[in-house]
């Protein structure tokens, strides 16, 4: 298992790398300079190639990529172009709300989408089994700044019950930051419930006709005891691996959601930074996250064993 | 620990948990939160000229001297100066009792440093005052002197210029930072310390009070004065969704919001708590730019066909909206309501569009339907929204529009290129001028029409120059006009840029504030907060 | 024709051309709504979205890209069915001739992503020396974020639809990758296959005869997923400002440059949000009932 993880660890490392390498090259391609958003409208074609030269921007290609790569394996993801404070520090003030988010969505969805999914396949075909479904696939075909907008209309100046914007760290307190966070939990995860709901659905209709699943019928389990003991567990595979899948789909949809409720996260921070050109914040951010990918798919892997003590490593 | 010690820790804790909200509620009182125009990615005022940066400068560092509403330079963080008759030798004296947020005092020799990086990156006036430098001196720990080879007269309007980069007095170690560098440290002599530790670029800046600041005596009047901040504290909020801006605002989760959309004041204007008002009197001129190097625009008669086709109306109801009080058509360069303000040579603006003559006119100019490159900035909806017009415009008078979405920064990348529009180069883009900066040719770099000299478009006409020269010699507000009158008509006969209109902005702020000025920066000096 | 008489003033009904079903035929359609509503339901309106999309200068639009800023922000009424947006263009219109890009990006998407991903997972399933490769290579394209790498996509290139069909391309192209060689990899352990390996049949014998027809089914669902999600992609990114060039109208579009308005004029965001969401619900009832249709137990693997 130890050896599994560390085999698994260090075959991340070429994904990673590529990853890097090919956002890097993207970016070179990419037009838009940095420098003369800094120098302002003002300012003449001098000062910018000045501050292009000061920022390091008109050196070639390779010597760029590895100047920053080799600073990476050293720990250092260096210093934004615009705000001169370095990347890793950026991206720890903002880590806190987009984790916090995106684990609350994950709660949020989870508990509806199961319950959902399961009362969906046991009730197959039913109109109980329609109505959750057409509900799902509303949720999935909803963009989601749309839900975020309707959501703060209802819920903060129609009812006046929770604030429209903002962020609340946890270490002021539970209540002021469940408060911030519900509404744009529920607009990421409505979209979120409704893949897990269909999955769920999907496995549980697959399993409930397994014939161990008949079995325990047959020996007068009760309906609660099939559906939750026995069929979920062996459902909660697939379950699992989507939820590690829709992880890349979750920081997609945080970015728009931190934009509409104003959370000062991750999202907001690689989209500003790619508008503005900022190098090494996009390199830090996209690095991060494709390193969270793995490892969240890496945690995924090892909880199969959990789930179906048939897989083993 | 025994079990009555317990209880009575444990109600203690209790107690204070429930007094928490109070005291937090009591706090509240001496905080203001401000939602900024834009974004706050850096503090270095005089390596960026973002107008955001410049807003948050004024809280942190204080300057020479400081505008009124007026414009007048009034002296700020000099008690005294003195002239030479022959305006070459300039001495000024520091009041006393000035002091940077890290307790050293504010120095000549900081002064000095200060001026110096400034000199160099500001193209209207510093760089002017560096070509006719012979020496910049400190004289004594309280006293400078600039020693100069040719007259200037206008180094009060030099030192407390608004426009940006401002002169910001730092400490000297900051100041000797390369002028094309950004500074690590806000350290300034202004009312307020900017907490570098609390701030989250794009999210959160926050300011506190710094108690040892000694305002001047006089009443403040935008940046002259005395500053005197009555919040212990100014958070910044970066709200970048406009309509979850405007629900904060009605929520009372904000304060104070710079730049409302102006199509959702009438939404404000309803809601009993809050207050909307103009936000700055001198607004802004919205700026169809041309591309003067290449076909059909370097042919004055394509530009004039832009003049005769446009409809200022549009792009202001495309810009500002339906509030017609916030807008007006102005055939004319300079700031409306200012004095050096003329509509003289601007009749082609005027009257009703005229579609057929453009289309004559571009076809006599050699117009054959080549693509037009328009460069629009979609992420500012100011330049999204004359872009769309514009590609409208041109569309009616027979032009072969090639609309070219792209992000600011790009746009700015861009329009530096002299190359033809179908090797990369441009035709067209849009942007604005802050009419603070429009008041006169000094700061109007817009209007330069020198060439390669001249900004992004490269306009050249000797006329205009000569004009602007005209201006500058002028010694008195007859002759000022005078030449302001004749410069207006080169302008507009050459079409160095073609005005889209004048416009004003909005400020909202809830009922509870009071004191909030018409500026064209956000004064936070004598606004209070019950 | 008979010699029905007709009294005056009217004339005959006309005889029913022979082209409704017989009832024999009416019974197997029935039968298929019956046992697919799903299929029926979804393929109904996506059809009645692409005819609208292609007739849309046929239903009483305006040019969709006309301004009247004089007429702005006008509300729903009987001149303009939808109101105006900021810039005086008629929303109704806009919506209408946005179903063109939207549909368009969504079909180009699903058969671009469909296409490539297909080759390529066909390829490295079929050539163990390269699929290690391309599988860390497909790895590392979805571990960065969709709207990410499509934001970063779009910052590289000019704004345009196509651009806008490439980019989410390319971001959808592991997932049938991944699928596509799943299969393969399961059907090659086929007896069958194995018994055409061993007996010489070339390679691409094989993929045309015994892989191709059964990924099919499974393709043909993952496309209709990929073709709602892209089109929720397209309106994504015109919310961040990286998507189509604002001067096309596409649903995403209108709706992102009227939600800053929705809290006074809900209806710019609205009705062109309304058009998204039946349609994505469409090609979303399709795909599954295509699933349910084709293999129930496919289910498993998407």
């Amino acid at each position: 298992m130890f050896a599994y993880i560390v085999r698994r660890i260090l075959a991340t490392v070429p994904v990673v790398l590529l990853v890097a390498l090919f956002v890097f090259s993207l970016l070179y391609l990419a037009p838009g300079d940095p420098a003369a958003i800094i120098a302002g409208d003002q300012a003449s074609p001098a000062d910018v190639d000045r501050i292009r030269e000061s920022l390091g921007l008109d050196r070639p290609f390779l010597v760029r990529f590895f100047d920053w790569f080799f600073h990476v394996i050293g720990g250092d993801l260096g210093v934004s172009i615009f705000t001169n404070l370095p990347v890793s520090h950026m991206i720890a003030q903002r880590i806190e709300p987009t984790v916090s988010l995106m684990l609350l969505t994950l709660t949020l969805s989870l508990s509806c989408a199961i319950p959902m999914g399961v009362i969906a396949a046991w009730k197959h075909g039913t109109i109980i089994d329609r109505a959750v479904m057409m509900t799902a696939v509303f949720g999935f075909s909803t963009p989601s700044f749309v839900i975020g907008y309707l959501l703060a209309y209802l819920f903060a100046l129609q009812l006046d019950w929770l604030p429209v914007q903002g962020f609340t760290s946890i270490s002021v307190g539970l209540i002021p930051f469940l408060r911030n966070l519900i509404l744009p939990a529920t607009a990421l995860g409505l979209v979120f419930m409704a893949l897990i709901a269909r999955i769920t659905r999907a496995t549980m209709l697959d399993v409930l006709s397994q014939d161990y699943v008949r079995t325990a019928k047959a020996k007068g389990v009760g309906q609660r005891g099939v559906l939750f003991v026995h069929a979920l567990k062996n459902a909660a595979v697939p379950i699992v691996t989507i939820v590690g899948i829709g992880f890349a789909t979750l920081i997609g949809g945080a970015i728009v959601t931190e934009s509409v409720f104003a959370i000062p996260g991750l999202g907001r921070l690689t989209v500003d930074a790619i508008l503005r050109r900022d190098y090494p914040v996009i390199q830090g951010v996209v690095l991060m996250f494709s390193f969270i990918y793995v490892l969240v798919n890496l945690g995924v892997d090892l909880l199969y064993t959990v789930f179906d003590p048939r897989i083993r490593y | 620990m025994d079990r009555r010690d317990f209880l009575k820790t444990a109600a203690a804790g209790a107690v204070s948990a429930l007094a928490a909200p109070n005291l937090a509620r009591a706090a509240g009182s001496s905080v203001l939160r401000f939602i900024p125009q834009a974004n706050l990615a850096n503090l270095d005022p005089i390596w960026t000229t973002q107008y955001v940066v410049r807003n948050g400068a004024l809280l942190i560092w204080d300057m020479l001297y400081g505008v009124n509403e007026k414009l007048e330079p009034q002296p700020q963080m000099v008690e005294s100066h003195d002239v030479s008759a022959d305006f070459k030798t300039w001495t000024f004296k520091l009041r006393p009792g000035l002091k940077f947020h890290d307790g050293e005092p504010v120095r000549s020799k900081d002064v000095v440093a200060s001026i110096a990086r400034w000199m160099v990156r500001d193209a209207t006036m510093g760089q002017v005052i560096k070509k006719r430098l012979d020496a910049l001196e400190a004289v004594d720990d309280r006293v400078f002197r600039f020693r100069l080879n040719a007259p200037y007269s206008k180094m009060l309007f030099a030192l407390g210029k608004s426009s940006t980069p401002c002169l910001f007095i730092m400490p000297e170690r900051i100041a000797a930072t390369d002028p094309f560098k950004q500074i690590s440290e806000y350290v300034g002599s202004g009312p307020m310390r900017f907490m570098k530790d609390q701030w989250v670029p794009g999210a959160k800046a926050i300011f506190e009070r710094f108690a040892d600041y000694a305002p001047r005596a006089e009443k403040a009047n935008w940046l002259s004065g005395g500053k005197r901040v009555n919040f212990d504290r100014i958070e910044w909020n970066i709200v970048p969704d406009g309509a979850t801006a405007a629900a904060a605002l009605e929520n009372g989760e904000v304060d104070w919001w710079e730049t409302p959309l102006p199509d959702l004041v009438p939404l404000l204007k309803k809601h009993a708590n809050v207050a909307v008002d103009i936000a700055d009197p001198l607004g802004n001129i919205g700026s169809f730019r041309i591309n003067h190097l290449h076909p059909p625009f370097n042919d004055v008669r394509a530009r004039q066909a832009i003049q005769i086709a446009l409809s200022q109306e549009d792009y202001m109801g495309a810009v500002v909206g339906s509030d017609e009080t916030l807008w007006k058509t102005i055939p004319g360069y300079f700031t409306p309501d200012t004095p050096l303000y003329s509509e003289v040579g601007g009749e082609r603006l005027k009257g009703k569009r005229d579609y057929e003559l453009a289309k004559k006119l571009l076809a006599e100019a050699g117009y054959k339907g080549e693509p037009i490159v328009l460069l629009v900035a979609t992420d500012v909806s100011i330049t999204k929204a004359q872009g769309d017009v514009t590609a409208d415009l041109l569309k009616r008078i027979g032009m072969n529009v090639e609309y070219t979405a792209l992000d600011w920064g790009t746009v700015g990348q861009r329009r530096a290129k002299k190359e033809p529009p179908a090797q990369g180069g441009w035709n067209i883009f849009h942007t604005w001028h802050a009419g603070a900066d429009c008041v006169n040719p000094a700061p109007y770099i817009a209007l330069n029409a020198g060439g390669d000299t001249a900004w992004f478009g490269w306009p050249k006409s000797d006329l205009v120059q000569e004009k602007i020269d005209a201006w500058y010699a002028a010694s008195d507000l007859a002759g000022e006009k005078k030449a302001i009158d004749e410069l207006n008509k080169a302008a507009m006969d050459h079409v160095v840029y073609v005005p889209t209109g004048f416009f004003k902005g909005y400020q909202a702020w809830r009922t509870n504030v009071s004191g909030i000025v018409k500026a064209p920066f956000p004064v936070f000096w004598d606004v209070t907060k019950t | 024709m008979s010699a029905t008489t007709v009294p005056p003033g009217y004339t005959a009904a006309p005889v029913l051309p022979e082209i409704l079903p017989t009832p024999k035929e009416r019974g197997r359609i029935m039968g298929f709504i019956n046992r697919h509503p799903t299929i029926v339901v979804g393929g109904v309106l996506v059809a009645l979205m692409v005819l609208i999309a292609i007739l849309a200068p046929y239903l009483g639009t305006k040019d969709p890209t006309a301004l009247a800023p004089a007429k702005r922000t006008r509300p729903p009424s009987e001149l303009y069915w939808f109101g105006t947006d900021m810039l005086g263009r008629d929303v109704y219109s806009r919506v209408l001739y946005g179903a063109r890009v939207s549909l368009t990006v969504g079909f180009s998407v699903a058969c671009c992503a469909g296409i490539i991903g297909t080759t390529i997972g066909l390829v490295s399933g079929f050539t163990r020396r390269i699929d290690a490769i391309v599988m860390r290579a497909m790895d590392g394209l979805m571990s960065i974020p969709q709207i990410l790498l499509a934001i970063a996509l779009m910052a590289l290139t000019r704004a345009s639809v196509q651009n806008v069909i490439i980019a989410i391309s390319i971001t959808e192209t592991p997932r049938v990758c991944r699928l596509v060689r799943g299969v393969v990899l399961s059907l090659r352990e086929q007896p069958y296959v194995e018994a055409a390996i061993a007996s010489g049949t070339r390679v691409p014998v094989i993929i045309w005869k015994h892989i191709l027809p059964n990924t099919l089914a499974p393709l043909m669902v993952q496309a209709t997923f990929i073709c709602a999600s892209a089109m929720i992609t397209e309106a994504t990114l015109s919310f961040i400002g990286a998507g189509t060039p604002p001067i096309i109208p596409s649903w995403g579009n209108i709706m992102a440059e009227g939600r800053a308005l929705w809290q006074v004029k809900p209806y710019i965001v609205f009705f062109p949000a309304i058009f998204l969401s039946i349609t994505v619900l469409a090609v979303n009832l399709l795909g599954d009932g295509l699933r349910d249709a084709l293999d129930p137990r496919l289910a498993k693997r998407l």
